[in-house]
């Protein structure tokens, strides 16, 4: 590790510079060979030489990551740019074989198996093999944006689990899932590879905790079988548990079995809605039972039944979520748990719940969700988007205070699900990868100073901007995206979501006042997060925090890609609207279509019945994929 | 030319915005490898070529020109996103499209021009501070969040922009970070910014709803649905967001709804951005304190550019905001109070930099009123002469405090005008400069400011802002709300007398500066003194200095600051002719707007006395006289007070009612009524919410229920005490209620609907069980005895009518249990075929 009283240059350094230039000389041949070759080289050739001249204070070692880095999402961009997108898709027939899905939730089970078996002190293969499998996964990931997502399924599989029961193995992707499977992703070796900093102790349960937590979260994604979604569902909570109960504070222990206990609550209704569900399909249609997503989505309940099955699976989901009054647990699980562990719990497990409401209760129970919609967002505003940031403000604990933020911003994603407006629906799925993404840094962040002076309260750090400028540098854009100051991420969601809002006629006469109140929001978080920042960097630094040096290679490693995405996102969201766009419009379809049948406030009151399968639904399974 | 950038894909812009972004990068991230020369060459060139660039488009959009006066050139640069809006719930596309139109191409010119002047005079300025890279940068990205601003051809994107530019200035207020006081500034600047952004943000999803577009050419064509009642663009006040207050609430049911107008809704929400920006009653608190900043920040952020831009929103967007005289009024009400609140304040400060907060503060007020009233061209020319007056004091007062610091480093004292005084003798160009700059802040007669300025009072007086769609008043809720005959008069004297005071307290400044006796320090004679220990411009360096020593007289300024003095100055006398009023044919600013304005004020701003034109040209004259005398008043009373008197005047009248005095010396203490009363609120409610939150949800949703299961825990553990005889006791008290259970029979029943309003009740199974029933609740049995095979039971049930049924049972030991059923058919569902 660098301390700040290295001089930046050696005379290591000096004679070695005739080499690099020849190094950087190598690179603009290559780039210019690249340019002719295609047009998109030249923007990431351009990338790439930002990404490699701009670290200060580090050498090659973080230049060259930092500089693939840069050139990949570059890359990722030129190629996702929408009309490039379209063109290449008109032209290529979509190869959507090789089992792609199912290799993304294997490979980590594997790798956590192969864990295992490694000896315990050969920690570094241990690390090397958790970074492999997990980069591994992401490469794989990036494979599925080879298609254009359209209003459809893809990368479909489906095949008899457990035929007796109707359990298939059904896993599929579309416009929404596609984004949080890839965040995922890219969020786990993040986490990872900045954990290794931080954590040395149990490093092989550690690794497998990651990679069993890494499949749970994949599966739960992808899985269009509701006893499928169910098994990864859980599966994701016991390596969190463990995680936190572990590696976690001084009151980790109390954390881990509040966080356990509130989640499985709300799991065990939802297990109990779900086999309900699958029973009375069997029951109205005369044949087994299913857990099939899009079998299930034909299942027309009347509202007083499917209440309660609604009820089972919302409130499953508004815990994970959180939404007011089920938050408290979010505090402090974040307190207490490590900061790869508070990073995938804000990034990606929260997401869960969000991403569950939208598939499962509005896709299965459009006539409930709709009756209880302007209800819902009421709390979403009041309770998540206002009270979340009030309570954010009040706090001394940093990491309490962020995640009271996450319980605001994710407020906003389910206003905007509430609402129910093609741009609505699409902001909140790209506010999810926003709070992913700038929540997740700033836990990141938080992180590397916990790391040099082990506590959260905002009181003991002042005037590091001083002693650690880089590092309040990145902090101040990861804030930026956290209030939504426009040009980062955080804004374009904010903005779809609150005009989508005001757009919505799901809210009554009161999608004035939510949009409203959501944008007071914008106001709070401008509050609570300058004051974060006001009370970490600004004025006189004491002794114990000028001695703190900037970032190591692995920090600044581990937080540069998500300071890319913050922008990436930012300034060219349609990347990602493109591909949401249509999944979108299908899910309000479906809903429309099922409340336009049975408009409120009555809805649907007669006896249970099959509807036809939806248009967008993939194939059902063949008798002959089914082992006899 | 033309081929090289057409009009329509003009990308031109791209160097415009594009140079200072480059800048602002370079010298961000490796300004520090750079060393002060490279970050100052970076930072200059930047401006520079994007001044020249601007120029050239200037030149390029004066040759497009068209008949009708339209002048556009666009350059679209990606699409970005999109929402939902219109009456369809259309998608609405929101692209990167920049484009200059007459309006912005005068605002670029300013923002590139101004600040060139002001970056090569920050290039001395902030010599040997240790952020010089860093201060280059931000205000590169000033520059660019500027341009963007008011490049953008969207709403979206000029917020981008709008947050850009309060972003910049949060950095920059703060820039001097580790006294915690810039610090909080900084915050405070922010977040008041926000809350007009958060106006801001409501107008966007307004306009999107009601026009179905964002960018200026759709908002333009679908502006006419705001107002009109037809399309139901009424947006309801209370009850919220309309319906019914019922039961406990009805009190607060009002006897017929408060609504508006969309278009009224629309506009007080961007003028409540607009407040936050240009810091207007009542979010203008900010700006005073951003003085905390570096002085060419306070020149060129605080005064030329960024804090115009509500005024310049307001010209933007003139067609909507005509729609609604009520906000018209609004503005040109605020407007006027701000000026002379903002000038009460200014009239008493000691500190330079604060005077001249202040008057920034009530100058934008006057170009509230103007565009209040409807004079656009008026308004927006006093943007334009003050951004080089303001420039020119501000950098002035830079030049005079940078002189200061020679001996005293204290922040507060350097700025102190009752520690300078003669300055003239020893800074001749910044004395000459500053002079101008008064004079045409004051409205000496044929400077920038007096044209200006007099354009303002006199369209206040005559102007009549009325409803631009009468045809519409007809119709049910078309009334549209106009402002009173009286009003112009009245913001015409309180105009007046915030002009009066803005020449007594300029006059003061200028006087309590450069005449009389120097009192920082005692002027020793050169040759008695050593070298000059310290030079810098620099802040934050604090080693105290005996200002009773002999020491150095105040040095004049290098080249690099006195130059950009000049030459705004020479604009400063010079730039009225641009449009010089008074009936003058020859008006080429109000030429060169119209095409921006017309269709707007057209029809929607009169003369008064029924747009009486012979009238108000009758009135140009007298009210030219009275302004005159604003002038020569303030002047004289500053004179008379600070020279003959030296003083004494003011000293008296602060003794004879101290209490008055501190009150407006302590800025009235609206920041304490601010604190006292809404930040209070939301500090305790926020309090309040983090007690709840901790005490009550949690307390609820977590310790009660362990609370619960922990308690049911301990008390069914005491059943559990290992004694055998208490085991059984409970075995036998089981079985004997399992025995209770069987010996007594169960009546239970189900409904079924067998379609056709028929129900089949069915009563439950049970061992040896007998059944009679009562079919139509009349109390008598439809058959005396018990049957065994008597389960069911048909019913025709009309809809919407209850039925009630009973059912008795008897079982094998001949005890009887009665059920009443109420059998009830529901209104038949309206289930469509599927």
């Amino acid at each position: 590790m660098e301390s700040p009283e290295t001089p930046v240059f050696s005379h290591e350094d000096r004679a070695s510079w005739q080499a690099r230039l020849a190094v950087i000389a190598v690179v603009a041949a290559l780039a210019a060979l690249a340019a002719r070759m295609s047009h998109e080289a030249v923007p990431v050739l351009g990338a790439v030489l930002i990404a490699a001249l701009v670290p200060r204070q580090h050498g090659w070692t973080v230049r060259v990551p930092l500089a693939a880095m840069a050139g990949l999402l570059a890359l990722f961009v030129v190629r996702m740019w929408p009309d490039v997108a379209e063109v290449a898709d008109a032209t290529a027939t979509s190869p959507e074989g090789g089992h792609i899905l199912s290799w993304m939730i294997a490979l980590p089970i594997l790798g956590a198996l192969a864990v295992l078996v490694l000896p315990r002190q050969a920690e570094g293969a241990q690390r090397g093999l958790t970074l492999v499998v997990m980069l591994t996964t992401l490469g794989m990931s990036l494979k599925l944006l080879s298609v254009s997502m359209g209003r459809g399924f893809h990368f479909d599989e489906n095949v008899a689990w457990i035929p007796r029961f109707g359990i298939h193995y059904h896993v599929a992707v579309d416009g929404i899932s596609l984004w949080l499977l890839i965040l995922t992703t890219v969020i786990t070796p993040i986490a990872t590879y900045a954990s290794f900093g931080s954590i040395h102790a149990r490093i092989k349960e550690w690794c497998f905790s990651l990679l069993v937590l890494q499949c749970g979260m994949l599966g739960s994604f992808v899985a269009m079988d509701l006893f499928l979604f169910y098994v990864f569902w859980e599966l994701m909570l016991i390596p969190m548990y463990v995680m936190i109960g572990v590696w976690g504070g001084s009151s980790r222990i109390k954390s881990a079995i509040k966080f356990f206990l509130y989640t499985m609550f709300g799991s065990v209704l939802m297990l109990g809605a779900i086999l309900y569900l699958a029973y009375d399909y069997a029951r109205v249609s005369g044949g087994p039972p299913s857990f099939d997503y899009f079998e299930l989505q034909r299942v027309l309940l009347p509202l007083h039944v499917q209440g309660w099955l609604w009820a089972g699976f919302t409130l499953a989901f508004v815990i994970k979520v959180p939404m007011f009054p089920l938050h408290t647990w979010l505090p402090d699980a974040h307190t207490e748990a490590p900061t790869a562990g508070s990073v995938i719990l804000a990034a990606v497990m929260l997401k869960m719940g969000t991403y569950g409401y939208l598939r499962f209760s509005m896709g299965l129970f459009p006539e409930m969700s709709a009756a209880w919609a302007p209800n819902l967002a009421g709390v979403a505003v009041l309770g998540g988007i206002i009270y979340g940031a009030l309570c954010a403000w009040k706090q001394d604990d940093a990491k309490r205070l962020i995640a009271y933020s996450s319980v605001a911003h994710l407020g906003y994603v389910m206003l905007g699900l509430f609402a129910l407006t093609a741009a609505s629906i699409e902001g909140s799925v790209i506010q999810m990868v926003n709070h992913g993404v700038s929540t997740g840094m700033l836990f990141l962040l938080f992180g590397v100073i916990y790391d040099r002076r082990h506590t959260r309260q905002l009181n003991d750090f002042g005037g590091l901007a001083r002693p650690m400028p880089v590092y309040a540098a990145l902090f101040v854009v990861a804030t930026l995206a956290s209030i939504g100051v426009p040009g980062t991420n955080g804004f374009v969601g904010e903005f779809m979501i609150i005009t989508g809002t005001f757009a919505s006629n799901m809210l009554g006469h009161f999608n004035g006042v939510q949009a409203t109140g959501a944008a007071i929001g914008v106001i709070l978080g401008a509050i609570y997060m300058l004051m974060v920042v006001q009370k970490m960097f600004f004025g006189p630094v004491s002794e114990k925090n000028a001695k703190q040096h900037d970032l190591t290679a692995r920090e600044l490693l581990s937080v540069a890609p998500l300071a890319m995405l913050i922008f990436i996102i930012g300034l060219f969201p349609n990347v990602f609207l493109s591909q949401i766009k249509g999944a979108a419009a299908r899910v309000k379809d479906d809903f429309d279509s099922r409340i336009e049948n049975n408009p409120p406030p009555m809805f649907y009151e007669g006896p249970t019945k099959l509807m036809p399968r939806r248009p967008e639904a993939p194939q059902p399974a063949t008798a002959a994929a089914a082992p006899h | 030319m033309p081929s090289l950038f057409p009009v329509n894909d003009y990308a031109l812009i791209a160097v415009i915005l594009g140079m200072p972004l480059l800048g602002a990068f370079v010298n961000g991230v490796w300004g520090k490898r750079l060393g002060e020369p490279a970050v100052k060459l970076m930072a200059l060139a930047a401006i520079g070529t994007s001044f020249l660039a601007s120029v050239v488009t200037f030149f390029a959009l004066k040759g497009t020109v068209a008949a009708d006066g339209e002048a556009k050139l666009v350059w679209s640069a990606w699409e970005w996103m999109h929402t939902t809006g219109g009456k369809n719930g259309v998608s609405v596309p929101i692209d990167v499209r920049f484009s200059i139109d007459q309006l912005s191409g005068v605002m670029m010119l300013i923002i590139t021009g101004v600040g060139f002047l002001i970056h090569v005079y920050a290039t001395s300025y902030m010599a040997k501070d240790e952020g010089y890279a860093r201060f280059f940068a931000y205000m590169n990205l000033f520059v660019f969040s500027m341009l963007v601003l008011v490049l953008a051809d969207s709403l979206p994107l000029l917020f981008v922009g709008w947050e850009g530019v309060g972003l910049c200035s949060y950095l920059l207020i703060g820039f001097w970070y580790q006294t915690s006081a810039n610090a909080e500034a900084g915050k405070k600047a922010f977040i008041a910014n926000r809350i007009g952004d958060f106006g801001l943000l409501c107008a966007m999803f307004l306009l999107v709803r009601y026009t179905g577009a964002l960018d200026w050419h759709g908002i333009s064509n679908g502006a006419a649905s705001l107002l009109n009642p037809g399309e139901g663009a009424r947006v309801h006040v209370w009850p919220l967001g309309g319906g019914q207050y019922t039961g406990l609430l009805h009190f607060l049911q009002p006897k017929s709804p408060v609504t508006i107008s969309a278009a009224t809704a629309v506009t007080l929400a961007l003028l409540l951005g607009c407040t936050g920006k240009s810091a207007q009653i009542p979010l203008y608190v900010w700006l005073p304190d951003a003085m905390a900043g570096p002085t060419p920040v306070s020149a060129l952020i605080h005064a030329a550019t960024m804090v115009t831009a509500g005024v310049y929103l307001i010209c933007r967007l003139s067609f909507v905001f005509v729609l609604s005289p009520f906000t018209m009024m609004v503005i040109a009400v605020v407007g006027a109070a701000t000026a002379l609140l903002a000038a009460t304040i200014a009239a008493v400060q000691n500190d330079i930099k604060k005077v001249l907060a202040y008057s920034t503060v009530s100058q934008l007020g006057f170009m509230f009123l103007g565009v209040g009233v409807g004079a656009f061209t008026a308004g927006f020319f006093h943007v334009f002469t003050h951004a080089f007056f303001k420039a020119c004091l501000f950098l002035g007062a830079g030049s005079v405090i940078h002189a200061m610091h020679a001996r005293i480093h204290d922040g507060n004292a350097s700025q102190d005008v009752r520690n300078m005084g003669g300055l003239r003798k020893w800074m001749p160009l910044t004395h000459w400069t500053f002079a101008a700059a008064t004079l045409a802040i004051i409205g000496l007669p044929f400077t920038s400011g007096f044209f200006s300025k007099d354009e303002i009072l006199y369209r206040a007086y005559v102007d009549h802002t009325v409803n631009p769609m009468p045809g519409l008043a007809s119709r049910p809720h078309g009334g549209v709300f106009e402002p009173p005959q009286w009003l112009g008069p009245v913001l015409y004297w309180v105009a007046w007398t915030a002009a009066t005071l803005t020449a007594f307290y300029m006059v003061r400044l200028y006087l309590l500066t450069f005449w009389g006796e120097f009192k920082g320090w005692v002027v020793g004679r050169p040759s008695m003194l050593g070298w000059p220990a310290h030079h810098g411009g620099a802040k934050g360096e604090h080693h105290e200095e005996d200002l009773s020593q002999p020491g150095y007289a105040p040095h004049e300024s290098p080249w690099q600051m006195t130059v950009p003095l000049i030459v705004l100055a020479t604009f400063s006398l010079g730039a009225g002719v641009l449009n010089p009023g008074f009936g003058i044919e020859r008006q080429p600013m109000e030429h060169w707007l119209e095409p921006v304005f017309h269709a707007a004020s057209e029809k929607a701003v009169l003369f008064g006395h029924g747009n009486d034109a012979v009238w108000a040209a009758d009135m140009m004259w007298k009210l030219a006289a009275i302004s005159f005398l604003a002038f020569a008043i303030g002047t004289a009373i500053a004179w008379w007070m600070y020279i003959p008197s030296r003083g004494e005047p003011a000293r008296r009248m602060a003794e004879a009612s101290p209490g008055l005095y501190r009150l407006v010396l302590d800025k009235w203490r609206i920041d304490e009524l601010y604190e006292a009363t809404v930040l209070a609120a939301v500090d305790s409610l926020a309090e309040t919410s983090a007690w709840v939150d901790q005490a009550i949800v949690d307390g609820l949703f977590a310790r009660l229920t362990t609370l619960l299961v922990g308690i049911s825990g301990t008390l069914l553990r005491a059943f559990q005490n290992g004694v055998v005889h208490v085991y059984a006791a409970f075995m036998v008290a089981g079985l004997a209620a399992i025995g209770w259970f069987f010996t007594v029979p169960h009546p239970a029943a189900t409904v079924v609907d067998a379609g056709n309003d028929d129900y089949v009740v069915t009563a439950a199974p049970g061992i040896g069980y007998a059944y009679r029933w009562d079919a139509d609740g009349d109390g008598r049995w439809d058959h005396e005895g018990f049957e065994q095979g008597d389960t069911t039971l048909k019913l025709h049930v009309e809809p919407g009518k209850t039925m009630l049924v009973r059912l008795e049972v008897q079982n094998a030991f001949g005890l009887v249990r009665a059920k009443k059923i109420h059998v009830v058919a529901r209104p038949q569902a309206p289930i469509s075929s599927l």
